[in-house]
């Protein structure tokens, strides 16, 4: 009993953590069919940004850093929008190649400015919980907590502002939104913007738990396009589900089957999401 | 022609003549391809390599490596595996195809796949890496294996067992590659020789980030002890992190890191007791201490105790080429099997013919530290086994 309570705490924490940087993902995707391999790099360069603005010599408040990080980041997604994807005219494939090729050239950067040794943000809630012989650390559940915060503060501005509204409808039909006097380039910037904030946060929290080094984003981004194309292209709900979902199922195969085997059981649900429904659990057709 | 032209063009000729005279001494380089993870997963250990052995290289080029009347230098040519095995294979073919008989290659998953290859053509390979009988064998006269690693465990685990009597139970966790099964079966087939019962063997996969679930699975086998055998980098942290979060309390051992690194991902409280094997922590010699210093004048901190083992390469083929005088990989080898050299560590041989039948694996006293106080702290040094 207490072994399946750890899996299911220990997966649905995790499942949180992924979810925040898959939102940044999906929400480009929905708005702009855009596939955002930089999103990767973003997480790992905001978290370099909140350790050497935290903890470095500077040593602002965390909260303080991490503001002054996603403001960075967000100027980096904007840039990312202007220099790689706008000249491609937002084309899928076209957004997909430079994306990668940007991201490469990213971490290998990150490696001769970085240094080779990994370093960590000091946890903001250190200690560790003791549920009953379940256990967890508290700056896990402090990220997992930020996570869902995050996570309703996103869908309350897509649903209750104006700007969010704007990108809605820029989602549903972009042409009968630029009918509607909505600028689909400002509502792009925004959505960059937002991302690139979830990015930032999600860099800072993967660089409290799992420490920091140039390669730190590639997994988390793999996992998101795992739960992205599991919950459905552009779909914030699915991407919330499709989270909790590969980290309960991460941790349970992990746990139960020895860790190499969750990489291919992931893997084998997106195959069989994929064969049965292509648009993933709740996204949509792409070609409409 | 006046004389004083004469003397003009004579000079002059003389001059062009040893000029080339000058170039042809000067062409006499010694190509050495190097073979490492620059990005990925191993990246830390790569570029410490990279750094360590440009270093060397320049120190031996500045003196030269004299073979009878000819003075050689050594000229490295690095490439980044990404510790993919198959891109492994495309450096080293694309390197032989190009007439380099000098490979240095870091990780058993890079160098095993390619030893074969270099043995065909007489190339001579030197990896840090495990994989023991897969790479150091009388089938690959010309492998030598130059940072030791899942032998460590023939020093240590006697070691282990005459120190913490209280250890009865080892578990193991290893990266699910070449290096993690080669380290994983050496490690338990050692334990076991040196009375301990191996309570669990588990897996993960290089670069993972959540370990949650393989350390779940550990902590439910209740070992008071748990090697991390080939586990290296931010992955060593991560893994004793999630193992004290979900409440060991036994032993953590783990090798080939930078100490200081580990403690600050891992976190003090995290990190605290942990046993590093094959690590120095601080300089115990001028020379260990003249690397240190190059290094943080050069790179600024923190020093990567790694930079330790990946020294002596270089000086280790300099060294087989002044004494097979030759630039022949396989006079080179024959050289080198069963040397004897005063390395960055003291005395170190190529040995352990008794276990794989041929003289090609280094072997040296392991220098162990703890982490004490949140600072790793020099334990103690433990001499190479004389039976091994």
């Amino acid at each position: 009993m207490t072994l399946a309570l750890q899996i299911v705490t220990s997966g649905l924490v995790t499942g949180l953590i992924y979810m925040l940087i898959a939102l940044g993902v999906t929400l480009l995707f929905g708005i702009m069919r855009v596939v955002n391999f930089v999103h990767g790099e973003l997480v790992m360069l905001s978290a370099f940004a909140v350790y050497f603005l935290g903890v470095g010599e500077l040593g602002l408040p965390f909260a303080l850093a991490m503001l002054c990080a996603a403001a960075a980041a967000a100027a980096v997604g904007v840039i990312c929008q202007y220099v790689l994807f706008r000249p491609m005219h937002y084309d899928i494939l076209n957004c997909f190649i430079i994306g990668i090729g940007a991201s490469f050239a990213i971490r290998s950067a990150s490696w001769a400015i970085f240094g080779p040794e990994p370093i960590a943000i000091p946890a903001i809630v250190p200690g560790v919980m003791n549920l009953g012989g379940v256990f967890i650390a508290n700056q896990r559940l402090f990220a997992a907590g930020l996570c869902v915060v995050l996570a309703i503060a996103l869908y309350l501005f897509l649903h209750y502002t104006r700007p969010g509204k704007a990108m809605r409808a820029v989602e549903q039909d972009r042409e009968a939104a630029l009918l509607m006097g909505i600028s689909s380039e400002q509502v792009y910037v925004t959505a960059f913007i937002i991302s690139a904030v979830l990015a930032a946060v999600g860099g800072a929290m993967l660089g409290s738990l799992f420490g920091i080094d140039p390669e730190m984003g590639a997994e988390p981004l793999l996992k998101s396009f795992i739960i992205v194309q599991i919950g459905g292209m552009g779909s914030i709900a699915g991407t919330v589900i499709a989270a909790l979902f590969i980290g309960l199922t991460d941790s349970a195969t992990g746990t139960l089957f020895g860790g190499e085997l969750a990489f291919i059981i992931d893997f084998a649900i997106l195959m069989l999401i994929l064969i049965v429904r292509p648009r993933g659990l709740f996204g949509y057709d792409v070609s409409h | 022609m006046n004389v004083k032209r004469r003397r003009l063009l004579l000079a002059g000729a003389s001059a062009t003549a040893l000029v080339a005279t000058q170039a042809h001494a000067q062409a006499k380089v010694i190509a050495v391809g190097v073979s490492l993870p620059l990005t990925g997963p191993g990246a830390a250990t790569g570029i410490t390599t990279q750094r360590t052995l440009e270093r060397g290289v320049e120190l031996i080029n500045a003196e030269g490596i004299q073979i009878g009347p000819d003075r050689y230098t050594l000229k490295l040519a690095f490439y980044d595996n990404k510790y993919v095995p198959a891109e492994a294979v495309t450096i080293v073919e694309k390197l032989l195809a190009d007439g380099t008989r000098f490979l240095i290659s870091l990780g058993s998953g890079n160098s095993v796949p390619v030893v074969a290859r270099t043995t065909a053509v007489k190339a001579l390979q030197m990896s840090y890496a495990s994989g023991k009988g897969h790479l150091t064998s009388p089938d690959f006269p010309l492998s030598f294996r130059v940072a030791p690693t899942n032998e460590t465990a023939y020093a240590v685990y006697p070691w282990l067992r005459a120190t913490y009597k209280d250890v009865q139970k080892t578990g193991h966790m290893n990266p699910s590659d070449e290096a993690g099964f080669t380290e994983s079966e050496d490690r338990r087939m050692i334990a076991e020789k040196n009375g301990f019962t191996n309570v669990a063997n588990e897996y993960f996969k290089r670069g993972s980030t959540d370990f949650y679930p393989v350390a779940t699975r550990l902590v439910n086998a209740k070992p008071d002890l748990i090697d991390f055998g080939g586990t290296i980098g931010r992955d060593q942290s991560l893994g004793c992190k999630a193992l004290r979060e979900l409440g060991y309390k036994g032993k953590i051992m783990l090798g080939y890191s930078d100490a200081k690194s580990f403690v600050e991902v891992a976190g003090a409280d995290a990190a605290e007791g942990t046993l590093l094997f094959d690590t120095l922590v601080d300089p115990q010699n001028a020379q260990q201490k003249e690397l240190q210093d190059w290094w943080l004048k050069k790179y600024g901190p923190p020093f990567p105790s790694f930079a330790y083992s990946a020294w002596d390469t270089p000086f280790i083929l300099a060294m087989g080429m002044k004494k097979a005088q030759s630039t022949d990989p396989v006079k080179i080898a024959e050289a080198l099997r069963g040397a004897k050299w005063d390395g960055l560590y003291g005395p170190e041989a190529f040995g352990m013919k008794s276990v794989y039948g041929i003289d090609t694996s280094i072997t040296r006293a392991i220098p162990i530290a703890v982490i004490k106080g949140g600072k790793p702290v020099q334990l103690t040094t433990v001499p190479w086994p004389a039976d091994v």
